[in-house]
């Protein structure tokens, strides 16, 4: 599973570069989180596009870890991007003091979709290509908002493992304290992935590996050392967030359909 | 003889551009005195079609717009590939030897890749015949992608006694491993070292680049003489014009030296493929 990271980070780059440049964009827009996978991000933007066609979108909310906007920042600086600070507390605080909830997970999701919503709106203000920021392990177990997180124009670390974007941060020089904090949505204060998963990336990447890559049956995966317990729950997460993956299903009547039959590349013409 | 590996992307579905950008391309690969020039698969068209592959077809009607291609063999030898709408409704995934302002070959493609991330089976239809033909510069026989992937076609040429083997792909990077290339890279080079060294031929296989919704193309063009010496690699995932100098006489030197062809049972291989072929449809 271990990757070429120097070879992997020459490949993103082209990628970068040529599915922006080929739609007339010359710049990328994205969130800065302070965490391991925007930083990543980041680095492999500011090469394919150069500093002055990058914008990095801090965008934190009042219960945000400050250590990670500090990181985020100071990166930014760094890299020598362009960069914003948007508070996003005063857009959420207003919506839920109409509409009150208790449920995290209802509050982390306006949250993750305010954030594309700016993303989004400085993409049209900057003719900026939005660059998402979503690994493969997320992607598969569904762990990330729809329409939120999920929503980009390209997504560089997509057939990434979390642990093989690790190996790309420490090849990329990313700093010691981003690679050091433990991975958040940073949906809720003191939130962590493997704390609200139940698994660490390890077990969920190398569990992935072997049924989504290698196709490897339950029992089999078993006799390496994972309970069935875990194996049937990460199972059950890709299967459910399924949907998550998909475009909006069209019932089919005509002899061509979008979504179905109409087939043509997103790079036509290109 | 001097060859140019033309490692290209194209404008996906964008004939008329792409027939510009092979004009330049060879244009000045004339000037750099190349004999021939080799472009990859469904260079003159971009590979991911899908529905585009009517689109961009080359038929009755439209097929002079290939006009500029030919007149430019005149020149120099070239092998580029497009969608040919043969007869009507029904395509093809096609590379043609021009030569001297006409069409000398034209390959179909035989093997359609239609698994996984493939679906090619769903806009072409495969070739019927593996036909070498004649050039000055040697016998020839074409094959596009899948089709190098498959020992058969090879074998089938190397029993027309191929002097040149030109295999002309678009193949997506898959298979990210500790090593500086991806796996597939791995497939083509391996299987042009063995075709030229047990087959005794030259092997000019020529890769596309760049990417297409997310599939980078590998490139990693190559040239391995009729030993099976790796004469040239091009470098992966650049756009890149390569030249490469070889002696086609080497096929005669390689012939005599690993006598290979000259004891090969063409007739006892027929029969038993014949045999093993109508025993596998009996039992079916």
């Amino acid at each position: 599973m271990r990757i070429n990271p120097e070879f992997i980070k020459k490949f993103l780059v082209k990628f970068l570069k040529e599915e922006i440049g080929k739609f007339g964009f010359k710049k990328g827009v994205w969130g800065l989180s302070g965490g391991l996978d925007s930083s990543v991000v980041s680095f492999l933007a500011k090469e394919a596009l150069g500093e002055e066609n990058c914008l990095a979108l801090i965008m934190p909310y009042k219960t945000s870890d400050p250590e990670a906007v500090k990181d985020a920042e100071n990166l930014a600086k760094k890299l020598g991007i362009r960069y914003k600070i948007i508070d996003i507390t005063p857009m959420i605080d207003a919506y839920f003091k109409d509409h009150p909830t208790e449920n995290k997970v209802l509050i982390g999701n306006k949250m993750a979709r305010e954030r594309m919503a700016i993303l989004y709106d400085y993409s049209a203000r900057e003719k900026a290509l939005v660059i998402g920021t979503s690994n493969k392990s997320e992607l598969l177990l569904g762990y990330g908002t729809i329409y939120g997180d999920m929503a980009s124009a390209v997504n560089p670390l997509g057939d990434l493992y979390k642990t093989q974007v690790y190996q790309l941060a420490e090849f990329l020089g990313v700093p010691e304290s981003i690679i050091r904090r433990p991975p958040s949505a940073d949906l809720w204060k003191g939130q962590t992935d493997e704390g609200e998963i139940g698994l660490t990336y390890k077990e969920i990447d190398t569990i992935l590996f072997y049924l989504v890559d290698l196709r490897i049956g339950v029992e089999d995966i078993e006799k390496k050392g994972f309970s069935v317990e875990k194996i049937l729950y990460v199972k059950k997460l890709i299967e459910g967030s399924q949907f998550k993956r998909k475009l909006p299903v069209i019932p089919k009547l005509s002899w061509r359909t979008v979504g179905h039959d109409f087939l043509y590349p997103r790079d036509w013409g290109k | 003889m001097r060859v140019a590996l033309a490692q290209i992307s194209s404008y996906l579905g964008d004939l008329k551009r792409n027939i510009e950008k092979h004009r330049e391309i060879i244009e000045s690969a004339i000037s750099k005195k190349a004999d021939i020039i080799v472009f990859p698969e469904l260079s003159l068209t971009g590979y991911l079609l899908q529905d585009l592959v009517q689109e961009v077809a080359i038929n009755r009607e439209n097929f002079k717009i290939l006009d500029e291609i030919k007149s430019l063999s005149k020149e120099i030898s070239i092998v580029a590939g497009y969608v040919e709408e043969k007869e009507k409704g029904i395509y093809y995934n096609s590379a043609s030897f021009f030569h001297k302002g006409e069409i000398l070959h034209t390959h179909r493609k035989l093997y359609l890749p239609t698994f996984g991330m493939f679906d090619e089976k769903k806009f072409f239809t495969e070739g019927k015949e593996l036909k070498a033909f004649e050039t000055p510069f040697g016998k020839t026989g074409l094959l596009i992608c899948r089709d190098f992937m498959h020992i058969s076609t090879s074998y089938l040429y190397y029993l027309q006694n191929v002097d040149f083997i030109i295999a002309i792909s678009a193949s997506p990077a898959r298979g990210a491993t500790e090593a500086d290339h991806f796996y597939v890279s791995e497939n083509w080079e391996l299987m042009g070292k063995f075709v030229s060294r047990f087959f005794s031929t030259f092997t000019i296989y020529v890769g596309k680049v760049g990417f297409e919704d997310g599939l980078g193309f590998v490139g990693g063009s190559f040239v391995y003489d009729p030993t099976g010496n790796l004469l040239f690699l091009a470098p992966y995932l650049e756009e890149v014009i390569e030249f490469v100098e070889l002696d086609p006489r080497e096929v005669g030197r390689a012939r005599a030296k690993g006598h290979f062809r000259q004891e090969e049972l063409d007739e006892i291989i027929f029969l038993e493929m014949e045999r093993i072929v109508k025993r596998i449809e009996n039992k079916s």
